[in-house]
């Protein structure tokens, strides 16, 4: 081994002792910075994953819709988009705001329809069990499948009953005529683990919901899954080219929720520059550690250069403590990142409440992703700037002349 | 073999000026000269700001002389460039300094071997030789020992076989028990002493002690910046 190594390796792991003061509370210091700033975008990622996902999983991936009005006569373009490859599965889906009863107390939901004679939906509420104490096949034209935390808030279970009143009922209204809610039993609690459906959603069948709107056989979208790896913003191109007239637009889940993906991704460009501070005062104190080693070491760094040490060695020696300094702090940091996270769920029960975590950011649990290049950005970052903090006592270092370094007081 | 092909070290005409704050310049060395031959002792006395410490940095590279020229086995050496000095003091000298100038991170076996990995020689044998020399030393059971669990004199004896460790051809040491008690001064300047004449190597020893100065081969006093022989 070099000895510009050897000597930087001893000062941060003197002999007799496992680590210095200095290197340990350098390479803390750097641990700290990174879990921060890797934390922060594992678990932004995990938004990001996670609700991308939900959106997904709750919108459908495509969406056709017509200005917002009822569609009709959609047999031959079902019939067609259930021919395009990619597509999984098409939903005539009617959806809309209601006025629900419970115990003379409204609560103003959005109904989604479900359509019982297909069987089956361009969300995937079977394949997910999003449906808790009951079954989705349990859903007909009298009964109801209320978000699970809607149900909460209005204190309702399975087995209560709940009454709706629909908008279009003020037509009736008009026209002198009683309208008399709909009376529905509920058979089952929608939990989607996505806070904003799981407090303002409820499911009906299609039939029923289209007699609440009075849509007669139309529909207010055609949602479509598609597979998973298929892209869906251009298969909606696609669709839209070779399908759909104006005013009939395709669109996806990305694009319905471009606004908020964007929010999220800029939250985590904001947040790690925020964080990157830390790591540049742990490099800054480094920097003022190093630089007092070496005026301490002013005699020492002498002798090595009387006894044959060139400048760019002894330089070495300083650099190399930061470089060491920044290793070990990005892989203690990484480690630090990984426990943290494995163990965030009584860490944010403790520090924010799981109610907090589910009222701003719709989840019951803290997603995380972990990318590599994330931690290699997070390290790298890390390792340059401390490596960089040496360079300055490196210098200071490297210029003392030998002769004048002997007689240092 | 005549004297003059025995001269490992010779310094001619040495001058140095320094600058001084007020703009003007100090004159430390005026002419200097002064010849070290192969595995002898020679000491250097003199008041203190004779320029003693000065010449002995200009002889070995560390400073440039303002004129003169200094000759290492005959070749000029004070024009080499930084570099090849640095080589030249890491292969053939050895310096002991009155602050002993330990690495505290380093136990006395490491401070000794330091001399040799910076001189690109370490090696088991190397390990061995520098284990030998703290026995020499008496430090045998003190080789694990850090430097601050160490007396000042057991210290400048690490520093010693620190210095010898390489098998230098010349030791250039500055007070080397300028900061030990007398009876201490004297056990490390006998075991230096000793050992320089055991292993051939010779010796340019800045001391105010005239005790020491006479147990060397030669003694020679600096006054003025001019150095006359005694």
């Amino acid at each position: 081994m070099k000895w510009w190594l050897y000597i930087a390796l001893k000062q941060l792991f003197p002999t007799g002792r496992v680590v210095s003061f200095f290197a340990a509370v350098s390479v803390l210091g750097v641990a700290l910075g990174v879990l921060g700033l890797f934390g922060t975008q594992s678990v932004m990622n995990g938004f990001h994953e996670q609700i991308g996902e939900k959106l997904r999983d709750t919108t459908g991936d495509i969406i056709i819709r017509q200005n917002g009005r009822a569609m009709f006569a959609l047999d031959q373009l079902i019939a067609d988009l259930k021919k395009t490859e990619g597509v999984k599965v098409v939903e005539k889906v009617a959806r809309g705001p209601v006025m629900m009863l419970v115990n003379n107390v409204p609560t103003f939901p959005v109904l989604r329809s479900y359509d019982t004679v297909a069987g089956e939906s361009a969300i995937p509420i079977a394949e997910k069990n999003f449906v808790k104490l009951g079954r989705i096949e349990n859903l007909d034209d009298d009964t109801i499948i209320v978000g699970q935390r809607l149900a909460f808030n209005a204190g309702i279970g399975v087995g209560d009953t709940v009454e709706i009143v629909s908008p279009t009922m003020l037509d009736k209204i008009k026209k002198d005529e009683v309208p008399m809610p709909v009376r529905l039993e509920v058979v089952g609690l929608l939990s989607t683990d996505y806070s904003e459906v799981d407090s303002n959603i409820a499911l009906v069948s299609l039939r029923r919901m289209r007699e609440l709107y009075g849509l007669g056989k139309g529909t207010h979208a055609l949602v479509l899954r598609t597979g998973k790896d298929v892209d869906c913003t251009k298969l909606a191109r696609e669709i839209q080219a070779n399908f759909l007239r104006y005013p009939m637009r395709a669109s996806t889940w990305l694009t319905s929720n471009e606004a908020f993906l964007r929010v999220i991704k800029m939250e985590k460009v904001m947040m790690s520059l925020i964080i990157v501070l830390i790591i540049l005062v742990a490099s800054f104190s480094i920097c003022i550690s190093l630089y007092t080693s070496v005026l301490r070491k002013t005699r020492e760094i002498g002798l090595t250069g009387a006894m044959g040490a060139r400048p760019w060695q002894i330089a070495a020696t300083y650099c190399f403590q930061g470089f060491l300094i920044g290793v070990f702090g990005a892989l203690a940091g990484l480690g630090l990142t990984w426990l943290v996270l494995t163990f965030r769920e009584p860490i944010v029960q403790l520090v924010v409440g799981r109610e907090s975590l589910i009222e701003f950011y719709h989840f019951a649990h803290l997603p995380v992703k972990y990318e590599l290049s994330d931690a290699l950005w997070a390290s790298g970052f890390s390792i340059v700037l401390c490596t960089l903090a040496g360079l300055l006592p490196a210098i200071r270092a490297a210029r003392l002349k030998a002769s004048e370094a002997m007689r240092n007081e | 073999m005549n004297d003059f092909d025995d001269t490992i070290l010779r310094a001619e005409n040495i001058a140095k000026k320094f600058r001084s704050p007020d703009g003007g310049t100090i004159e430390v060395l005026r002419g200097a000269n002064l010849s070290v031959r192969r595995g002898e002792s020679v000491s250097l006395r003199g008041e203190s700001g004779a320029g003693k410490t000065t010449f002995l940095n200009i002889v070995a590279g560390l400073e440039s002389p303002t004129s003169g020229e200094i000759f290492w086995d005959g070749k000029r050496i004070d024009n080499l460039s930084n570099a090849k000095q640095a080589k030249l003091r890491s292969d053939f000298m050895g310096f002991v300094f009155q602050n002993y100038c330990l690495v505290p991170e380093l136990n006395a076996l490491e401070n000794v071997c330091l001399a040799s990995r910076i001189a690109g020689k370490f090696d088991s044998a190397a390990k061995a030789r520098a284990a030998e020399l703290l026995e020499k030393v008496g430090l045998k059971s003190r080789i694990k020992h850090l430097p601050s669990q160490m007396s000042g004199g057991e210290k400048q004896r690490v520093a010693v076989a620190r210095a010898i460790v390489n098998s230098p051809r010349i030791i250039l040491a500055d007070e080397p028990t300028g900061n030990l008690d007398e009876s201490t001064a004297n056990e490390v300047m006998d075991m230096f002493l000793n050992l320089c004449t055991e292993c051939g190597t010779a010796l340019l020893l800045i001391t105010h002690n005239p005790d020491f100065a006479k147990r060397t081969a030669r003694s020679v006093v600096m006054s003025r910046g001019e150095i006359a022989g005694v």
